[in-house]
This record gives C-alpha cells, sequence and structure tokens, in this order.
C-alpha cells in the first residue's frame, strides 16, 4: 500500500468494520462480492466460512444475542443476498442487532436483469429495520457508521447494505471523516410515573410479565433489584427468561401456549399486569379478549407503536428500562398474593414421572440445566434450540442466569437457527459452554453447518432430540387434525452419529434413560465438538398446551382418549 | 364494518426506497391507499406525502409504524382533509 490517501471501497469496509470494534464476521464469498473478499485478505477481520447464507445470518444473530455487540453476515449478490432474508427476518422480529452487507452488480448494470441480480433493497424492506444502498464510494463511510448505529439504537433491529461491485472497486480518494450523521432519534412521551406508580398502590394482586426487552436494554439488574423492591411475583416470554433469578420463589416460569400452568393462572388471576419490554405476543395472550381478564396494564416499552397494539394500557412507560424501573421501584403490601402465587408455584411443578419405557426429554434437558448448576457453570453456558418441542421443552425444563444464555427463535419460529446460532455464541464466547439442543427436523436445515464447526474446531455441544417426526406439527395433527400425520415423518433420518462423526465431531446415540446422566458427563467434559444423539418416543408431546383461541386458563394436559 | 379514511401528511428524507418503505409498512398494517400526492421540497433533500388511507385498524397504530422508518421525519394527522388526490 503506497498511500492510504487511495484505498478502495472494500478496503474502506473493513476499516469501518475496525472502527467499529468488530472482530469476526460470518459470510459467503461469490462473483458481486470478490472485491470486499480480496480486502478481507488483508484485513485482520476474522472471517467465518458458513456453508449457506442463512447459516450466516443466523450465526451473526447468535453472535449478537450472545455478546450485545452488533452481528456482521457477508453474502453476495442475486443468490447469496436472497439466502440472508429468513436470518433477517428473525432479527427483525426479535430485534437483534445485526448488519448484513451485500455485494450487488456494478451499478450500470442494474435493473437489466444481470446475472446474479436481485433487487435485494425491495426484498430487505419488510424484515429489516432500514436498508442502504450505495451508489458513491464517498457516501460508504457514512452509510456503513449509520448502519451500526441505527442497528443499535431505541429498538434494534438488522440494518442491510448493499454495495455494487463497481463501488466496492472505486478508489476513495480521500481520507473519508467518518461522521456520524445527525441519524434520527426518538421522541417520546414523557413517561407516565404518577398514573403508574398510583396503579401499583392500587393493585392488590400484580404481576410482572417479562419479556425480551429486558435483556435487549442490558437491564436485567434494574429488574432484579425491581422484584426485590416491589416483592411482585413475575412471568417470563420465551425471550425473557433468564431474566429474572430463577431462586425467587415467587417466579413462576414461562407463560403463554405452552407456559407453566401456574404462570398462566396467576396471569388470568391478577388485577394489574405490568409489562416489561413484551409485545402481548399471540403465543403468550392465548385468546385475547380474555388475557388477564381482570387486570389493568402498565407497559413499559422503547417502542411507542407497541403500546396499545394489542392490548390497551392504563399507562405507557416509554423509554430506556434502566432508567424507568428504578423509577418504579416501589414496596407494595402484596403478601397474601405473593403466597398464593407460591402455593400455585409449589402445586404445579414440573414433574419428571415418565410412565414410557424410554427416555424423557424434558428430564434430560432437566438434568442438564442441573448439571451445569451444580458444576457453577451454568453462567458460562449459552443454550440455543431450534424449533419445535424439544425448544418448548428446554424452554420449560432449563434454567437461565441471563437472557443472554438462552437463544431460540422467537417470534419467526425459524427452525435450523439452533446450529449456526451455536456457532455464532460459540465465536463471540470461546471460553464459555455453547450447548445446541435441536430437534431432528430443524437440524438437518441447517446441517450443513457442522462443516464450519469442523473447520474452526468449534467446541459446541449438540444434544439432538430425536423422535423421528416433526415433533411439534405431529403433536398438533394428534390433537386437532384427527391424527392424519401428513408427511411429518422422518423415520428415514440419516444415521446421525455416522454424519456428525464424517464431520470429525465425536457423537453418541443414547435410547434408554439409564445412559443419560453418563452421556451428559461425557459430552460436557469432551475437550471439542460433540454431538449427542437422544431417542425419544415419537408420541411425547409437549404439556400443557393452550388450544389456538382458547384462554390461556383452558390448557390441556393430555391427549383426550 | 365502517371504515374510515384519514389522511396522513408526511415529510420524508427523499431517499430512494422511502416511498416503497411507506406503501409497504401502509399495506402490512391493513390500510388501503385510496389518493396519494408526494412531492419534493425546494432543495429536494425532502419529500412531502399526502396519503390518503382507509381501515378498520387505528389510525394512530399506523402514524407510530410509520414514525419509526428511518427517513420519516415528519408525520401528522389531517383527517378532515379533503381528498389530497390530485385530478
Amino acid at each position: 500500500m503506497t498511500s492510504k490517501q487511495f484505498k478502495t471501497g472494500a478496503a474502506l469496509v473493513f476499516e469501518i468494520l475496525q472502527q467499529h470494534d468488530v472482530k469476526d464476521v460470518f459470510g459467503y464469498p461469490g462473483g458481486a462480492i470478490m472485491p470486499i473478499y480480496d480486502a478481507l485478505y488483508d484485513s485482520e477481520v476474522k472471517h467465518f466460512l458458513c456453508r449457506h447464507e442463512q447459516g450466516a445470518a443466523f450465526s451473526a444473530i447468535g453472535y449478537a444475542r450472545a455478546s450485545g455487540k452488533v452481528g456482521v453476515c457477508l453474502a453476495t449478490s442475486g443468490p447469496g443476498a436472497t439466502n440472508l432474508i429468513t436470518g433477517l427476518a428473525d432479527a427483525m422480529s426479535d430485534s437483534i442487532p445485526v448488519v448484513a452487507i451485500t455485494g450487488q452488480v456494478a451499478t450500470k448494470s442494474m435493473g437489466s436483469d444481470a446475472f446474479q441480480e436481485v433487487d435485494i433493497i425491495g426484498l430487505s424492506l419488510a424484515c429489516t429495520k432500514h436498508s442502504f444502498q450505495v451508489r458513491n464510494v464517498n457516501e460508504l463511510a457514512g452509510v456503513l457508521t449509520q448502519a451500526f448505529a441505527i442497528a443499535l439504537e431505541g429498538r434494534q433491529g438488522p440494518v442491510l447494505v448493499d454495495i455494487p461491485k463497481d463501488i466496492q472497486l472505486a478508489q476513495v480518494d480521500q481520507a473519508i471523516a467518518v461522521a456520524d450523521k445527525d441519524h434520527r432519534h426518538y421522541t417520546q412521551e414523557p413517561a407516565n410515573v404518577g398514573s403508574a406508580l398510583a396503579l401499583l398502590n392500587q393493585a392488590k394482586k400484580p404481576m410482572l410479565y417479562v419479556g425480551g426487552g429486558v435483556g435487549m436494554a442490558n437491564a436485567v439488574d434494574e429488574l432484579r433489584d425491581f422484584i426485590k423492591v416491589t416483592g411482585m411475583p413475575s412471568v417470563a416470554t420465551l425471550k425473557g427468561l433468564g431474566a429474572v433469578n430463577n431462586d425467587d420463589d415467587c417466579y413462576l416460569g414461562m407463560l403463554g401456549m405452552h407456559g407453566r400452568k401456574a404462570a398462566n393462572l396467576a396471569v388470568q388471576q391478577c388485577d394489574l399486569l405490568v409489562a416489561v419490554g413484551a409485545r402481548f405476543d399471540d403465543r403468550v395472550t392465548g385468546k385475547l379478549a380474555e388475557f388477564a381478564p381482570h387486570a389493568k396494564v402498565i407497559h413499559f416499552d422503547i417502542d411507542q407503536a407497541e403500546i396499545g397494539k394489542r392490548r390497551g394500557v392504563d399507562a405507557a412507560i416509554m423509554g430506556d428500562l434502566k432508567v424507568n424501573l428504578p423509577a418504579l421501584a416501589i414496596p407494595l403490601a402484596i403478601d397474601d398474593w405473593r403466597a398464593h402465587c407460591q402455593q400455585l408455584g409449589h402445586e404445579f411443578a414440573n414433574d419428571y414421572t415418565y410412565l414410557g419405557k424410554g427416555i424423557y426429554a424434558p428430564a434430560v434437558l432437566n438434568e442438564i440445566s442441573k448439571t451445569l448448576k451444580t458444576n457453577n457453570q451454568a453462567a458460562q453456558t449459552v443454550v440455543t434450540t431450534d424449533v419445535g418441542q424439544h425448544q418448548m421443552w428446554a424452554a420449560q425444563h432449563m434454567n437461565f442466569t441471563d437472557p443472554s444464555n438462552f437463544l431460540t427463535s422467537g417470534g419467526q419460529g425459524a427452525m435450523g437457527f439452533g446450529l449456526p446460532a451455536a456457532i455464532g455464541a460459540q465465536v463471540s464466547r470461546p471460553q464459555d459452554t455453547v450447548i445446541a439442543v435441536c430437534g431432528d427436523g430443524s437440524f438437518m436445515m441447517n446441517v450443513q453447518e457442522l462443516g464450519t464447526i469442523k473447520r474452526y474446531q468449534l467446541p459446541v455441544k449438540i444434544v439432538l432430540v430425536d423422535n423421528s417426526k416433526l415433533g411439534m406439527v405431529r403433536q398438533w395433527q394428534q390433537l386437532f387434525f384427527d391424527e392424519r400425520y401428513s408427511e411429518t415423518d422422518l423415520s428415514d433420518n440419516p444415521d446421525f452419529v455416522a454424519l456428525a462423526q464424517a464431520f470429525n465431531i465425536k457423537a453418541k446415540i443414547i435410547t434408554e434413560k439409564e445412559q443419560v446422566s453418563d452421556a451428559i458427563e461425557e459430552m460436557l467434559t469432551h475437550q471439542g465438538p460433540y454431538l449427542l444423539q437422544v431417542k425419544i418416543d415419537a408420541f411425547d408431546n409437549v404439556w400443557p398446551l393452550v388450544p389456538p383461541e382458547a384462554a390461556n386458563d383452558k390448557m390441556i394436559e393430555s391427549v383426550k382418549k | 364494518m365502517t371504515k374510515h379514511t384519514h389522511t396522513l401528511r408526511i415529510t420524508a428524507e427523499n431517499q430512494p426506497t422511502v416511498m416503497e418503505k411507506l406503501l409497504q409498512v401502509t399495506r402490512y398494517r391493513g390500510f388501503i391507499v385510496t389518493g396519494m400526492t408526494m412531492f419534493p421540497e425546494s432543495d429536494s433533500s425532502l419529500l412531502t406525502i399526502e396519503l390518503s388511507v382507509q381501515s378498520d385498524n387505528s389510525i394512530e397504530h399506523l402514524q407510530y409504524q410509520l414514525n419509526k422508518l428511518i427517513d420519516v421525519t415528519a408525520i401528522k394527522l389531517d383527517s378532515d382533509a379533503a381528498s389530497l388526490c390530485r385530478a
């Protein structure tokens, strides 16, 4: 390099990434992004070659969620870019800060249906917080800087930056001063603390409904202080798991469709629902008109658009949870209600009695969780999941010390999330244990990422809960579609142990409950990557279940004969 | 059920994707566009868009969703305005 005054747009990309403290990126090369991959060759940024762009996007999400940093993924134009879309949709639904950089055909070819040309900006509009296309190399630095700011500000989310090939190759003819453009700041109504305090003081049966926003706002400590001061019983959403201290005996676990019975009953009985970074998702509320029917609502959120979107509120507290939660932390006289919630918690505690002969997946997952706690390893362990029955069992039967230790596709329910998200988590936290709890259906959706694990010898532990079915769909067919098992049989799955071994990953299958404890120990103490295939009964179901369009206290707990 | 018609006056950065994004959000949130005009401000850096929409859904919530868009700088509800669609 003769002069720093003449660098290419591609080189500038990595300069800006490093200015934003990006050390690791996930991606896949191709024609229209070759200049960027050429610049990568000289860069200190470490690139992880995923084996599909969807894997790269999910890995960037896993990286972001486990570390609190922005995740970055790269893809080429056309199919490379479209393969990112599911990941962007996941990041949009779950408010994850990701910057996706895509190559694009050269500007002179754009709009001509060129080879590997797709209108990725148009496609991305519905699944990103914002999208940019760079048409002048001198705008590149400012655009990338804005992309990072937008991904992190307010309600976090994904941003796409599309860079045509000629812009990557163009020379930046002067040192670009990276001005942080005065991008938009959210205007918010003043926090309605007065009316919220009055509601808190009047409430006899308040319930805290904890969502993913708590972790995103880095407000776990403030939430725990709020609970300590108020004594308020609490429940959590799928994305809120880990926010509340598991030892709190008024914490009733997850609510909603597969929530704990105690959680759902208590929410139905409460007279004040305090929603914190939660959005009254349909999987949480069940039949909306009958959700928490006696409750007034205080809603804390960073996003004005969530206030009153699905449930009217009596007081809205807009803004940063780290500031607003302490403002509402007042002691409450709710001893009777606390005692009632504790009693519900005891009455409907998880039961691991299993009448089947084989292995009971909830018991396995609970044992892994207990082992981690016993080994004082829980805070240094990230669990990711795919989507389906195993996901709900993990949510129900594992305990997490922080939301950044449980990564699951919430809003989108994207199968194939677990393995690449675990890769991203392991890269961001190399000293920690990362366990991907997968289903046999979901695992096959991004199974190619075993190649990524092999290449970088990432010590990810994979617990493959194998019922040879698309289990959750099969369960719904059993319950709601007259046992017409349409296209949910996977009994011709590959030999997963042999498959893992083909990638130099140690693997084992267990089929008997007596094998469980030793297998868990072997997996957790193994130094490298490991796959534990856990065969379970194909007809084990996730209980309880709130049927569609039913109120949350109308849950079913077994198959009606 | 009666559908309500509203007119929004939106100021936005003059960016290539801004019209698509406004229309995409409007459709996704359950509103039908019944009229639209768009013209650049004098220095061309900003656009003014007058959007007439119809839905059973709350116009306030559409405003919140549109207001989140990075390129939108101001949004005003003008429900009493006559059709702003130019003949």
